[in-house]
């Protein structure tokens, strides 16, 4: 694991990191219901690891999985905000 | 002159001549000179046996360097022993602690390269925005791509090499 966001990310250390309270975290993580959420910034805990988030990335919610690697991320990296650019042919011309 | 497989050009200033490692830029390189003292304008061909010794040793393994005996700050109300007595040795404070000896961490050459593409791994193997974008070999934080982007074009990728 890289070193926590406490010590890279240009954040005082006395602030320790970012992060939304869940209200449902334990609800969630027993009957594994995803938490469906707009906080990208917050930053990943270790106690979120097993849970499912549902994140969104500005139009629809992304499933992510959150794993013991990714403590130290914020949820927003794991769900992409750009669509990759596809060329359509135009129908009626 | 070689050192490490490494050419460091002759008639170069020691501090310069170092910035050849992969990972020694002007600040390491310049404590570097400090610690195995060699003084600020001493050319690469005037370097002695023992300074060649001393500089192979430490960047062969910087973690394992000898400690350097760093001497404690006296604190503000120190009162120095009279003269006719010997110095004492200086003794760290109740609660003090030295510095973190950041020199003997660098990493340079093959262990920063292979540091940089773990770190890249990392990132791919969670499916983060920056994995992504460095397998896609896009620029990672947020430049333009319509144009330009030439140098995450040639280096971002996933096994990068530089």
């Amino acid at each position: 694991m890289l070193p926590t966001a406490v010590v890279q990310g240009g954040r005082s250390a006395w602030k320790g990191p970012f992060f939304v309270a869940f209200p449902n975290l334990r609800q969630a993580l027993e009957n594994n219901i995803p938490i469906k959420t707009q906080a990208r910034s917050c930053t990943i805990l270790p106690n979120f690891i097993g849970l499912r988030f549902m994140v969104h990335n500005g139009k629809d919610y992304i499933p992510v999985t959150v794993t013991q690697d990714m403590v130290g991320h914020k949820l927003g990296e794991f769900a992409i905000t750009r669509k990759r650019f596809t060329y359509k042919a135009t129908k009626n011309k | 002159m070689q050192l490490l497989g490494v050419r460091l050009p002759d008639n170069h200033f020691v501090k310069h001549a170092l910035k050849q490692f992969y990972g020694i830029g002007d600040k390491t390189a310049l404590r570097l000179c400090a610690r195995v003292q060699i003084h600020e304008r001493c050319r690469v061909r005037h370097l002695n046996q023992s300074q060649v010794t001393a500089l192979t040793a430490f960047l062969s393994s910087p973690a394992n360097s000898p400690p350097v005996a760093v001497q404690p700050l006296a604190p503000p109300n120190y009162v120095p022993p009279p003269l006719s007595q010997p110095v004492p040795p200086p003794t760290l404070r109740e609660g003090e602690k030295l510095p973190a000896d950041t020199l003997r961490e660098i990493k340079i050459e093959s262990d920063l390269r292979r540091q940089m593409r773990e770190n890249i791994a990392h990132q791919r193997n969670i499916g983060s925005y920056v994995g992504r974008r460095h397998a896609m070999h896009l620029p990672v934080r947020g430049q333009r791509t319509r144009s330009n982007a030439q140098t995450a074009r040639k280096l971002n990728r996933v096994e990068r090499y530089n």
